[in-house]
């Protein structure tokens, strides 16, 4: 492991944005820095699901990330763009306003390759088929903390069979209390209210193709 | 049904003294968003307007039949007469945005929580120097409108209020368990910096953060004592979410989460006052530590998320464990599925003793009225298998 993707880590911020800079002014190939701190970020994960790691870790890691991305994006070409994962559209569901849960896991998503199209909060089905449709993205992620946010992810999900695309989309719902249960409700693929689990799980949904 | 042998108060007790009972007892945490929606009100309706929410409220306690305990008696707010109290009530409420008040957030949706900073980095230094009180005396006109005599005088309202409904259901011989509700001090800097911005100053100023805790937390106690002796119920909620180990990890909950919890809970029990550990999201790791809590002076109060099956092994001899129905069983089950789970927790957590049945966290909005029914009938009719 290089000794950048050692410092995020170790969580090491003043370390991590010092290498960064470094590596820029030395001419670095940008891509090649962001490589390094995703297999940074692939340890921090990897620590998680070991029990070594908590939410916290997942956080501070992802938040470094983020800052060590905001000194690389300005040196990357226009519309140069890492190599992805794959594509996926995310948001929180009608009526409910809750993000925290899903700037998290967004900003996993990213740190591991994903191509996000965050559409926010209280976001309409419909809103959620144009944005899969333009994109053609094979992911769909929901998030919800209320209760009644399961009847919006139900709406979602039919609206996405409406339109002729469930059977190319993936879906998954994630936020404090959904269950096994909710996911048969809602008619989705997968759920789950671990940041890290719901990386895994789209990674696999992206290895198998959507 | 069961033939009873103890009155409401009796069986709560006996929970929380590790005593045989006659049968578990019930007591959902219920308030006025789903009593408003089931009576035909908005829960917009019912918020803004104490008299007809709160009789809702009544109307389906009565409605089922009852149950045993009201753990907090309505949903106004415990408060003393200070500046400081109602600010710290305003910071909680200006976390939330209200059905009806935002186009998101609709007139029948339960109050929504927005994660947003209401207290900057800089706070910390202020707080430390100051406490709590005086911190929010001299900047009390960055968080509320309000003049000190106004807030002054909705927190006596607001105790007013709490008092008359814990009075309607001590005339119906029905007991409430906390007079007064407080957050831990990671709680509190928690929600107020943003769940993001309170991790990385965990990271980046520890030392500090741990001071402003240390500056805040007698006041805490000193706030939650007092507000018990206006509203005449001798216990506390001690709100905990963010501190355990669904966020982190043990060597953070060791420095600053359970040494508050501790030195809080020991402070009421010195008083004579019963914590409630009302406990949001997974504390499974952080249960063995419970038991350095005065025994049978709190109820560890779970929903759904931490391993209630463990709790009971890990605190049987200790305290009284409460919950835990899933929100999502409520709304979207079916009352056989609910009568299941409910039968699952009495035969295992109920058993001989040390065991009320409860919601997950509060009673969800949009729960169907026939599983609500199905957990408080299943209280009152299943024994434990022996």
């Amino acid at each position: 492991m290089s000794e950048l993707a050692e410092a995020l880590v170790e969580l090491d911020e003043d370390k991590v944005k010092k290498l960064v800079r470094e590596k820029i002014d030395a001419g670095v190939a940008p891509m090649s820095i962001v490589d390094e701190c995703r297999k940074g970020m692939d340890t921090v994960g990897e620590r998680y699901k070991k029990g070594d790691y908590f939410l916290s870790e997942l956080i501070v890691s992802g938040e470094i990330f983020k800052e060590a991305m905001a000194l690389i994006e300005p040196m990357l070409e226009p519309g140069q763009q890492s190599d992805t994962v794959g594509k996926m559209v995310l948001g929180t569901v009608k009526g409910d306003i809750h993000n925290i849960g899903k700037d998290i896991v967004a900003t996993l998503l990213k740190a591991a390759g994903f191509e996000i199209y965050d559409l926010g909060i209280d976001v309409a089905p419909g809103k959620f088929v144009e944005k899969l449709t333009e994109t053609g993205a094979p992911i769909l992620g929901m998030s919800g903390l209320l209760t009644p946010s399961f009847g919006a992810m139900k709406e979602t999900v039919e609206a996405v069979e409406a339109a002729g695309l469930r059977d190319k989309v993936k879906i998954i719902i994630g936020g404090g209390i959904v269950t096994e249960q909710v996911q048969k409700y809602v008619g989705a693929d997968a759920f789950t209210d671990d940041a890290a689990e719901g990386v895994e799980i789209c990674r696999r949904f992206a290895m198998e193709g959507g | 049904m069961i033939k009873e042998a103890m009155t409401p108060k009796e069986r709560v007790e006996a929970a929380i003294q590790l005593e045989p009972y006659d049968r578990v007892p019930v007591a959902p945490l219920t308030d006025v968003m789903f009593a408003s929606r089931h009576k035909g009100m908005t829960v917009a309706y019912g918020i803004s307007h104490w008299r007809e929410g709160f009789q809702a409220m009544v109307d389906v306690f009565d409605e089922v039949g009852g149950w045993d305990a009201m753990i907090l008696p309505g949903y106004s707010l415990p408060l003393t007469p200070t500046v400081g109290a109602g600010v710290m009530a305003s910071l909680g409420s200006g976390r939330y945005k209200f059905p009806g008040q935002d186009a998101a957030v609709s007139v029948d949706s339960q109050p929504q929580y927005e994660e947003r900073e209401l207290l900057a980095v800089d706070d910390y230094d202020e707080i430390i120097k100051l406490g709590w009180s005086r911190f929010a005396e001299k900047n009390r006109g960055r968080f509320t409108p309000f003049s000190p005599e106004d807030i002054i005088s909705w927190t006596r309202r607001q105790t007013a209020h709490y008092i008359k409904e814990r009075e309607t259901w001590e005339a119906r011989g029905i007991p409430s368990l906390c007079g007064a509700i407080i957050e831990s001090p990671l709680m509190f800097f928690s929600t107020k910096r943003s769940l993001i911005s309170f991790t990385m100053d965990l990271h980046r100023i520890p030392d500090k953060v741990q001071a402003a805790m240390d500056a805040v937390v007698d006041e805490f106690i000193a706030e939650a004592i007092e507000a018990t002796r206006l509203t005449g119920i001798p216990g506390v909620m001690l709100i905990l979410e963010r501190g355990g180990g669904f966020y982190y990890p043990l060597k953070i909950f060791e420095r600053f989460e359970f040494p508050y919890m501790k030195k809080m809970v020991e402070a009421f029990a010195a008083q004579g006052l019963l914590t409630v550990l009302h406990f949001d999201q997974d504390w499974t790791i952080n249960l063995p530590y419970l038991r350095e809590l005065p025994k049978k002076m709190c109820i560890c109060e779970l929903d759904s998320t931490t391993d209630i099956f463990k709790a009971k092994e890990i605190l049987k001899d200790h305290m009284c464990i409460m919950g835990d129905v899933p929100a999502s069983l409520t709304s979207i089950g079916t009352p056989e599925e609910m009568e299941a789970y409910c039968k699952k927790l009495i035969d295992v957590v109920g058993k001989d003793t040390g065991f009320i049945l409860s919601s997950g966290c509060t009673v969800p909005a949009d729960a169907r009225f026939e599983n609500f029914k199905a957990m408080i009938d299943t209280a009152k009719n299943y024994l434990p298998a022996r």
